[in-house]
């Protein structure tokens, strides 16, 4: 029974590996193939199959005028962005889920947990929904086509997020270590970030992959909010096909635009792996 | 380094966690009292009794809906939590995980801007007294849930100049052995430096052994407070008796027949309690079962009951019988040889005591 049961674990732990990572090797071994290695019979090994070629890598960093794509800009341009966001949306959205973990509002009918309900609807709503009232939102503020302007409504897209997760995450750091800390003398303040945030940092880590995941693969805002001055990463890839699609350089800038997330994961499974994430008490 | 312990005045308090309702229900009735300067306390009473309030009130974690708190003298109701100089120690171990041993227990002198050499001396201080000195340096998380709960008092324990050390069911974690011992430590704490304690506990054996005062509450409600001598002597209410001592106080429904006399069935026993105006009226007869003696025949104050059980218990025996309804129990000394069949027991007046409307006459 257990032999029967081993084998099962690993059968599917290997076609799920191999359900995953195919993409990735098809897409590695793609972008280094031409036009012919790709278009005459199918070839899978490098030299031995077809000849690599550096060429679908070579586009992206080449400027339009020499018959390149140049991603490098748009690149940057979706790391600003993203991080920014998610960093304004971890400090605020950490400060709102704290205070509503903590504290009791009362306004009619409205309480705690409508309000938490108020945040998480904004990603229940279809992004569609969003685009009218941001678009005349940016455009009246003068903002649109604008770095800045993109930050801002990914602050809005992804504050949601931080509060969800770390209202849910403080409701479980007991109160008590609030109350020793101010017991032991610290004002409201300090007891925040002296003892409840350092507590916090599994669920700030979590928050912060989590607007960071979200952030780098929104295509729908970027393409809709920003035209000519400012292109975010996905834009761009999706703006590299062409009437003959370059499966090469496509795939280039696929392996290029998933390897920050794939950083990040490796990060914070490391850090998440640590057991950091057992509780304060007890 | 001043001496700021006080006296800690407690003035007319209430509490209800609902205010805005038109029924509000009281966690804690009006009550006045007062902790005298580094005497023990100890709060005792049923789970949901008001026992927490009470002391969160004092550490200003909630503040009283009526009333006024004042230590020395001084109104300090308004007073923030981290301006009281409380020490507080939770049911549960709360440590700051993140932080080594060393830096938890340096963390309230730290907030409160103490010399680094006066820091060292007194985490060392308490770190010996607490067993604590060779964990010092590893991180808080990795301990036991114990010495988790030991990091807990120490760091109510390292400031000298805490006004009180409030503790709610401190040792409840902490296996018997250790915690004989943690009482014994903290009341050489007490001894030494005079801080006063209080010590919130469900355990009378606990709170016997520990206070030189104990307060019994119920309901909100304070019922007494007194020695442990007084509570077990002479309990204020029945929820006292009953609550105080094992086995509880034996308690009987009975009729008051004359000034001094009250009737349980047609048995009359004689108190001490003046019963002048509450003749005829319905009352309750409590007395110890470690004061009602074995009678050799019917004499006056002695009651008829039926043995319905003898438990040994190794240092004494405990009888229990029957007289009619009425279930009597009695503690008599492990040698005395016990008749079969019925016995008479001897009540005397002097520890009988009355209760109408279940307060002690």
């Amino acid at each position: 029974m257990s032999k029967f049961y081993t084998f099962l674990k690993y059968f599917f732990i290997t076609f799920w590996t191999v359900f995953v990572v195919a993409p990735f090797l098809w897409a590695v071994s793609t972008s280094f193939k031409d036009f012919q290695s790709v278009n005459s019979k199918v070839t899978y090994i490098p030299w031995l199959d077809f000849e690599p070629t550096l060429e679908g890598w070579r586009v992206l960093i080449k400027s339009p005028a020499k018959g390149g794509v140049d991603i490098v800009e748009p690149y940057f341009n979706s790391i600003f962005v993203t991080c920014t966001a998610s960093l304004i949306s971890i400090v605020l959205g950490t400060l709102a889920a704290y205070a509503l973990s903590r504290f009791t509002f009362k306004a009619g009918f409205v309480r705690n947990n409508d309000i938490t309900f108020f945040f998480i609807s904004q990603r229940i709503m279809p992004p569609i929904v969003l685009s009218i009232p941001f678009f005349i939102f940016l455009s009246t503020i003068g903002l649109l086509d604008s770095l800045l302007g993109l930050v801002v409504v990914y602050i809005v897209l992804l504050m949601p997020i931080a509060v969800w997760i770390m209202v849910d995450f403080f409701n479980r750091v007991p109160k008590e270590l609030d109350e020793t800390a101010l017991i032991d003398g610290c004002n409201p303040y300090q007891a925040f970030y002296k003892v409840v945030l350092p507590n916090s940092i599994p669920g700030l880590i979590v928050a912060g992959m989590f607007c960071i995941i979200f952030g780098w693969i929104d295509f729908f805002f970027a393409f809709i909010l920003t035209f000519t001055e400012v292109q975010l990463l996905p834009v761009k890839v999706v703006a590299l096909n062409s009437s003959i699609t370059p499966w090469w350089s496509l795939s280039a800038s696929a392996l290029v635009s998933v390897a920050p997330l794939i950083i990040v994961a490796f990060i914070v499974e490391r850090y998440l792996s640590k057991g950091n994430l057992s509780g304060a008490l007890k | 380094m001043e001496e700021q312990m006080a006296k800690i005045d407690l003035s007319n308090i209430s509490h209800t966690y609902n205010p805005l309702d038109p029924k509000p229900t009281y966690a804690l009735n009006p009550f006045s009292m007062t902790w005298e300067n580094g005497k023990r306390y100890a709060i005792l009473g049923p789970s949901g009794c008001g026992k927490t309030t009470m002391l969160n009130i004092v550490s200003g974690l909630v503040r009283p809906s009526k009333g006024e708190i004042l230590f020395d003298e001084t109104p300090v109701t308004d007073l923030k939590t981290e301006d009281r100089n409380i020490a507080q120690v939770f049911q549960f171990p709360v440590i700051y995980n993140t932080m080594t041993v060393y830096d938890n227990l340096a963390f309230p002198l730290r907030c409160r801007e103490f010399t680094k050499e006066k820091i060292e001396e007194r985490v060392k201080a308490v770190s010996d007294t607490l067993n604590l000195s060779s964990f010092l340096n590893s991180p808080a998380r990795k301990l036991t849930a114990d010495q988790k709960q030991l990091i807990s008092l120490g760091r109510g324990l390292v400031r000298e100049d805490v006004a009180a050390v409030l503790m709610d069911e401190p040792l409840t974690v902490i296996d018997p052995d250790l915690k004989f011992r943690l009482r014994r430590n903290l009341k050489e704490i007490n001894e030494q430096y005079k801080t006063t304690l209080v010590y919130v506990t469900h355990d009378q054996n606990e709170a016997m052994t520990f206070a030189e005062n104990i307060i019994v509450m119920d309901q909100g409600e304070i019922v007494q407070v007194g020695l442990p001598k007084d509570l077990f002597e002479k309990p204020k209410t029945t929820f006292v008796g009953y609550f105080i001592g094992s086995p509880a106080m034996n308690i009987f429904h009975s009729t008051v027949s004359s000034d001094h006399e009250v009737k349980i069935h047609d048995t009359t026993i004689k108190t001490n309690s003046n019963l002048g105006n509450l003749k005829d009226k319905n009352v309750k007869l409590g007395i110890r079962s470690e004061f009602i003696e074995l009678a050799e025949k019917e004499r006056s104050n002695t009651v008829k009951i039926k043995l319905t059980r003898v438990e040994d218990f190794g240092n004494f025996k405990l009888l229990t019988g029957k007289m009619g309804d009425l279930v009597v129990k009695s503690k008599v000394e492990r040698e005395k040889p016990i008749p079969e069949g019925d016995l008479n027991l001897y009540f005397p007046p002097e520890k009988c005591c009355v209760y109408s409307d279940e307060k002690l006459v």
